[in-house]
């Protein structure tokens, strides 16, 4: 059984078309990376797979359980799908540490002993043990958004998404989250991600599927697409990506 | 006929206490039923939206004085009940402060930006939790200084109450006034006296909007 699988996805905004007949499966342990122009339907796709927006028709089953409107299946779809954000999303009231539990304290209702050991595993998993006590505001941009990573992975969740989170870093902390990512992906979860990050694509992706006009042109193998793309658009997006 | 006095002072400020317990009584009332308001001004449901903000819009486009009179004269009027000029008042100031109060929580509450809902949503917080643990917590920060500054503006505004007869400050100004015909002496001091319930209350509220002005985002720790 795939962790996602999306049948015949469709999504309009008002008359703009977002997400058109979008066909995805994702089994354990892949690494999908969706690429494409913005505008292209890619973070929308993966807010209807955490149910953050609502699909028009098709079908999303996240571990083989339906996403619906319904807010109890929602609260436990958000239990299984851990998602991270371009602009981290820090609780700027919260220390480092109480961003990380309050997900299994009040979302899971872990007693607060096991919440914070995993709190305090999953800020190992980002390098960030010695930033239990401060606020966001006193971290770096790569800083908080492994944080928010981590506020992610305490969860425990079978399913990370990830939605354009290096775009708003400097290529050095972009390097950080980076590393922090392939980490993640040789322990062998599953995570979608968009990204603009080629070069992680490559490697670490067991999935590269390109987007555009809200529609999957491509997917498959990294080298695979990459090396021979058939899509005349795919062909123009890897060109201008790859002359920067 | 009586002139001013140290008798005549203790009776202005034996009536100080009535108009500190009617603000205190109508900050408190104002606080709770104004939360309630807040919440529903918030609230997905339509319905509740609706009802919150035709209360706010009723309270805040009429005078308190009217207010006051409909309070007063209503019981006895719709219910054949005379009930007592504190009791009036006090109902009337507190329907009146948690419009207001409702208000500026229900704009502190909205300035917490909505990712902020999302991320809290995103680790299966139930819809109260994500309130009680994210969006009040940051929203509260943002409220103090307007909520602090609306105190002040309800300490001055019971003095209304004296036109039904509620013996607060301003009334024990008016009554000194009609028995010793000193309104230049009188008024000074009840001024004053506001003067003096209001001014650290102000100077409180400046120092709280400095603390957490808003261009250098949520300062952390009171």
């Amino acid at each position: 059984m795939p962790v996602v699988a999306l049948r015949k996805v469709s999504k309009k905004f008002g008359k703009h078309v977002v997400l058109d007949n979008v066909d995805l499966e994702v089994a354990k342990g892949e690494v999908v990376a969706i690429v494409g122009r913005s505008g292209s339907g890619k973070s929308t796709l993966l807010r209807c797979i955490n149910g953050l927006e609502f699909i028009d028709s098709g079908e999303i089953a996240v571990n083989g359980r339906r996403v619906t409107r319904n807010l109890a299946d929602l609260r436990r779809l958000h239990r299984e799908v851990g998602i991270v954000f371009q602009s981290y999303n820090l609780f700027p009231h919260l220390t480092v540490e109480r961003n990380v539990e309050l997900g299994p304290t009040k979302g899971k209702g872990i007693p607060l002993g096991a919440a914070r050991k995993l709190a305090h595993d999953a800020l190992a998993a980002v390098h960030l043990t010695d930033k239990l006590n401060d606020y966001p505001a006193r971290l770096s941009g790569g800083q908080q958004q492994r944080v928010a990573i981590a506020r992610a992975l305490a969860m425990e969740p079978v399913l990370l998404l990830f939605d354009e989170i290096t775009s708003a870093l400097d290529p050095q902390l972009t390097g950080e989250v980076v590393r922090v990512l392939e980490e993640l992906a040789a322990q062998g979860r599953t995570m979608i991600l968009v990204t603009h990050e080629m070069g992680f694509a490559r490697r670490a992706a067991s999935q590269i599927v390109f987007m555009h006009n809200s529609r999957i042109w491509e997917h498959g193998p990294p080298q695979q697409v990459l090396e021979n793309p058939k899509n005349p658009e795919f062909q123009t997006f890897l060109s201008a990506i790859l002359r920067n | 006929m009586r002139t001013f006095g140290p008798s005549e002072f203790a009776f202005l400020l034996a009536a100080v206490r009535w108009t500190l317990l009617l603000s205190l009584v109508a900050f408190c009332g104002g606080i709770a039923f104004g939360f309630l308001i807040a919440l529903a001004r918030v609230s997905r449901f339509f319905v509740l939206r609706g009802l919150a903000q035709a209360y706010i819009q009723v309270f805040q486009g009429t005078p308190v004085l009217i207010q006051l009179f409909i309070a007063y004269y209503g019981f006895a009027v719709l219910f054949d009940l005379r009930i007592e000029a504190w009791t009036a008042v006090s109902l009337a100031f507190t329907a009146y402060s948690a419009a207001f109060l409702g208000e500026i929580w229900r704009g502190a509450i909205q300035a917490i930006p909505r990712q902020q809902w999302e991320s809290a949503e995103c680790i299966s917080l139930s819809y109260f939790a994500q309130l009680r643990y994210v969006i009040l917590p940051q929203a509260f920060r943002i409220s103090i200084p307007p909520t602090v500054g609306f105190l002040v503006q309800l300490v001055k505004a019971t003095s209304v109450a004296a036109i039904i007869g509620f013996i607060e400050l301003t009334r024990a100004g008016q009554l000194m006034t009609n028995v010793t015909f000193q309104p230049m002496i009188i008024y000074p001091i009840v001024a004053a006296l506001y003067f003096v319930i209001c001014w650290p209350l102000s100077q409180f509220s400046r120092l709280l909007e400095r603390r957490f002005d808003a261009s250098r985002g949520i300062t952390q720790g009171l």
